[in-house]
């Protein structure tokens, strides 16, 4: 009965049927109650969005797999130290992390929004090194401004690296030179895992699955290799599962056997697996290794091939290394195993991304029980067996196998030498990307774009690439951005991500049809993303009607707390209704999400300039240089701030530099002729606006300025003239009335007081 | 400086006084509105309608004095503003002898030293009155000030005391570059002045 709902409940998981899993989930803990059933029930509730019943259900328990979900379920609710504490037990400092590379990657997000950037930094290494093609980790190194360049993530170890996921190398030796460790956990429905966080970046179904049931050693037992992170995912079919737990209480850990290899009899394995099975602390067990034992015994390439001779082939085999690539991506259904284990598994229908095998012990009941498995075979969990490197020897790919030369991936079986190719296919377009979206991260905007236009065009011509391409030209090229993002809303209307930056293109081109048009759009799509809500924000602030804008970014915070751009837009009309105090707040809440925010620091540097704090505008306008160096918006402030401070010529070349930063920005050069007039060298000073009435012609306050630099000169004449064409450009009531009165004043000798 | 007039409003052609009113409050652009940060106060008010009647965008409530004339409705900053225009709702055809008729607007550092800077008298007043305070001289365009008074001095009819619907009280906006002489008018510059 237990298989029966076990499988029941995954169905329904994966038909996205929650109240049906949630209610099955129930029954199944009532009537069976054991940890892995809790996790399968947490599972069913994080897939339907309710972490806060995950949390209680699975509070205080101890499995890996367990850990993980409970510390999704506290990251999900905010409760950040908890959730560390499940991944980390303080008592415990040597205890591997649950899921591999899915744990480090979620310890690195914990550490990130509780400002231990280090660490953050090391744990996504840790998860791309285990996990290559696992963006999302290398997203957030990008966005900390501590990644490599993306060929140490996505060359060669880490092609090497997926196809030990894939493959098992015979090689013990190999393995354990690899690095990473691609061990893959099996997991038992680890369904939350995509729920969150990653989401979408995994699309190899590398998903994490906890290896719960191993409490590893198993693995690892004997060979200890398990170290590398121990966290192998993999993701079996279940089916079996169900009743392998309960047989041995825990799971036993799969096939890997570890090292000491051969011999392995069904016996010697279920005794292994025993002891360890139960909690795993370190995950080591979950790899598991396709054996292939084909080689050994020329299994015939046929995935699900009777079981039965495998499997016993398989026990008494010896651990060979092949693996057999079960793994299949999630997406695919992947049968991976070699119907062995599951006696003749179907491919299971779907595999979808997120839910994983169930729990992976079942192998080990398989072996031990081969009969068993057969029936159950459970669709789609896809089995992806990742040799640890570690193991090496001993994994014996019970189940998985198949010749060696086959490799089910995905629900298909390809050769091995595909898989090679393929990894590093994958791998070649996640280097470009990955260099692009590093160098877009650091600001160097020239060298992203032609990163970006290396892509193959139908990768270049997609939603997420044109966005990130507009993002780029957002730094330097409105018109541009406009064109690119654009094209991003023709080819992708539903994507969200980047649309609050394309908001604020429109905003600074006046696009007020458009921006409203964008922001309509948006909330159609999801009125719950904190994006909409961006662009609806800013076409109230267009229309400078800043209370309901401020209303429109609150709401963005509320969504979504962690979204630092929603924060420094508060602040922006916080600042335009002149409360600098709330601005100031914002501000500070967009730099505790992300320290890189350079409009964050900025606006404060902003503030501080109305304030007339002049050293803290200074301090924060360098910090907002520091992060964007190319910005000549930034550096003109710099310059204002250190003439404020009297530093004036350090100014002029603060002002030098954002001139050449950009060449078509012609506040920085109206700011140096502000500056030499004040340092009374008249002369340079005209000619600066000289030039800029070039190239801006109907700017009145170079007229004005210009006025009043010939009325210091007593050429009052010119100055004369230039106020009259100052004052037909329709300056702001304020400026003309200032305009006036240095009229009247012109034959009156200076005075100190001449502005109003 | 302009501001703009719907079509039905009508200035009274006799020097210093106004008729008519607009119905619709339209602000010139440039012109920000600066009534949240005062202190606003009445010289006297019958209960139900006090001062808040004055501010609450509501032109069903009105505040109503209590007292003997004039009265007064002061309006305090925190720090020195610049003023440019007051804007008043006043209905003869609803108040009647409630209406003010002459009005007097000073301003000053304080009670010790309000000065007048302009008197209107009101002559059957429908709507929002425009009363700007700017001389002539364009040096006049704005009052700086830490106060603002406006004093009803007398009612049409003779009444006693007096209602106003509504006060409004504008001054120019600001900069939104700071440390600047001038403020930005041509796109490429105002494009170029800001990072969102």
């Amino acid at each position: 009965m237990e298989a029966i709902l076990i499988d029941s409940v995954q169905k329904s998981i994966s038909h996205f049927m929650h109240s049906n899993a949630i209610f099955l989930s129930h029954r199944l803990c009532a009537q069976f109650p054991s940890e892995t059933n809790l996790q399968l029930l947490a599972a069913c509730y994080l897939q339907s969005n309710q972490a806060h019943s995950a949390y209680h259900v699975l509070k205080g328990t101890q499995m890996a797999q367990s850990r993980y979900l409970f510390a999704i379920s506290c990251f999900q609710m905010d409760l950040l130290n908890e959730a560390e504490a499940a991944l980390c037990p303080a008592n415990e400092p040597s205890v591997e992390v649950p899921n591999g590379s899915a744990g480090h990657y979620l310890l690195g997000l914990i550490y990130r929004y509780t400002d231990r950037k280090k660490s953050a930094i090391q744990h996504f290494k840790q998860a791309l090194s285990m996990d290559p093609l696992m963006w999302a980790a290398y997203e957030e190194l990008c966005i900390l401004g501590a990644a490599e360049e993306a060929t140490a993530f996505f060359g060669e170890a880490a092609a090497l690296c997926i196809q030990k996921q894939y493959l098992n190398c015979s090689t013990s030796p190999k393995l354990h030179s690899s690095t990473e460790d691609c061990n893959l956990v099996d997991t038992r429905n680890c369904v939350s895992e995509d729920a969150i966080p990653r989401q979408s970046k995994l699309m190899q179904g590398l998903k994490d699955i906890p290896g719960n049931h191993h409490g590893a050693p198993i693995l690892g037992g004997s060979s200890g290799q398990p170290t590398n992170s121990g966290l192998s995912n993999i993701s079996f079919y279940n089916t079996p599962s169900p009743m392998m737990t309960q047989l041995s209480g825990v799971a036993p850990p799969p096939l890997c056997r570890n090292v000491q290899p051969n011999g392995s009899n069904m016996s010697t394995q279920s005794a292994d697996n025993s002891p360890r099975s139960t909690v795993n602390s370190t995950i080591q067990a979950p790899r598991r290794k396709f054996v292939d034992e084909g080689k050994l015994r020329k299994i015939s390439g046929r995935l699900f091939s009777d079981s039965g001779p495998r499997r016993s082939s398989r026990l008494a085999g010896d651990a060979s290394v092949n693996a057999n690539p079960n793994t299949t991506v999630v997406s695919g259904n992947g049968t991976g195993y070699s119907s062995k284990h599951l006696g003749g598994s179907k491919p299971s229908s779907m595999a979808f991304r997120s839910v994983t095998v169930r729990k992976g012990p079942s192998w080990a009941n398989e072996n031990i029980d081969e009969g068993i498995n057969n029936d159950i075979l459970d669709d789609s969990r896809l089995n992806i067996t990742s040799t640890s490197s570690s193991s090496s020897p001993t994994m014996e790919a019970k189940s998985y196998e198949q010749e060696v030369a086959n490799i089910p991936v995905g629900g298909q079986v390809i050769s091995s030498s595909k898989v090679i190719t393929g990894a590093s296919e994958i791998l070649t377009l996640l280097r470009v990307l990955g260099e692009g979206f590093r160098l877009a991260c650091l600001y160097k905007c020239q060298d992203a774009l032609e990163t970006y236009l290396k892509l193959p065009y139908k990768h270049y011509n997609t939603g997420w690439v044109l966005s990130q391409v507009g993002k780029v030209y957002y730094e330097f090229d409105y018109l541009e951005a406009d064109r690119a993002f654009g094209l991003a809303r023709q080819i992708t209307p539903y994507n969200l991500e980047g649309m609050d930056v394309y908001s604020t293109v429109l905003y600074h081109l006046k696009e007020d049809m458009k921006l409203s048009y964008l922001a309509q759009g948006l909330i159609q799509t999801d009125r719950l993303a904190p994006q909409s809500w961006c662009a609806m924000g800013n076409c109230y602030s267009l229309q400078k009607d800043h209370e309901t804008a401020l209303k429109n970014f609150q709401r963005a915070v509320q969504l979504n707390p962690r979204f630092a751009y929603a924060h420094t837009l508060c602040g922006h009309e916080y600042v335009a209704l002149e409360d600098f105090e709330n601005g100031i707040k914002c501000y500070q809440s967009a730099l505790r999400v992300d320290a890189r925010h350079y409009n964050a620091w900025y606006g404060l540097g902003m503030v501080y300039l109305r304030q007339e704090k002049f050293e803290f505008s200074e301090h924060h306008f360098r910090m907002a240089f520091q992060i964007n160096p190319r910005s000549s918006v930034i550096l003109s402030y710099l310059g204002t701030a250190l003439h404020a401070l009297k530093r004036s010529e350090e100014a002029l070349m603060v002002m030098e530099k954002a001139i050449s930063a950009d060449k078509k920005n012609p506040v920085p050069m109206y700011q140096k002729a502000n500056i030499l007039m004040s340092l009374e060298k008249f002369d340079e000073a005209l000619e600066v606006l000289e030039e800029l009435k070039e190239y801006a012609p109907r700017e009145s306050s170079v007229y004005a300025l210009m006025g009043r630099i010939y009325k210091r000169r007593n050429m009052h004449e010119r100055a004369m003239l230039h106020y009259g064409i100052a004052l037909d450009l329709k300056p702001s009531a304020t400026d003309a009335a200032s305009i006036k009165a240095a009229i009247e004043k012109l034959h009156v000798p200076d005075e100190m007081d001449d502005n109003l | 400086m302009s501001l703009e007039m719907a079509a039905e409003s009508s200035e009274g052609e006799e020097e210093g006084k106004l008729s008519g009113g607009n119905q619709i409050l339209i602000v010139d652009e440039d012109l920000r509105e600066l009534g949240k940060k005062a202190a606003w106060s009445v010289s006297s008010c019958k209960t139900g309608n006090g001062v808040s009647s004055l501010r609450d965008d509501n032109l069903e409530t009105y505040w109503q004095s209590d007292g003997a004339q004039p009265h007064f409705v002061n309006i305090q900053f925190q720090k020195k503003v610049r003023l440019q225009l007051v804007v008043l709702y006043v209905d003869f055809k609803l108040d009647e002898s409630y209406t003010p008729s002459k009005i007097s607007i000073r301003a000053g550092d304080g009670f010790h030293n309000l000065k007048e800077i302009k008197a209107v008298e009101l002559v059957k007043p429908t709507g929002w009155l425009y009363l700007s305070l700017s001389g002539v001289d364009p040096r006049e365009t704005f009052v700086n000030a830490f106060m603002l008074q406006i004093a009803v001095l007398s009612n049409h009819l003779n009444g006693r005391d007096t209602h106003v619907r509504q006060i409004k009280v504008y001054g120019p906006r600001p900069n939104p570059i700071p440390q600047q002489p001038f403020q930005f008018t041509s796109r490429e510059f105002i494009t170029y002045s800001t990072i969102r």
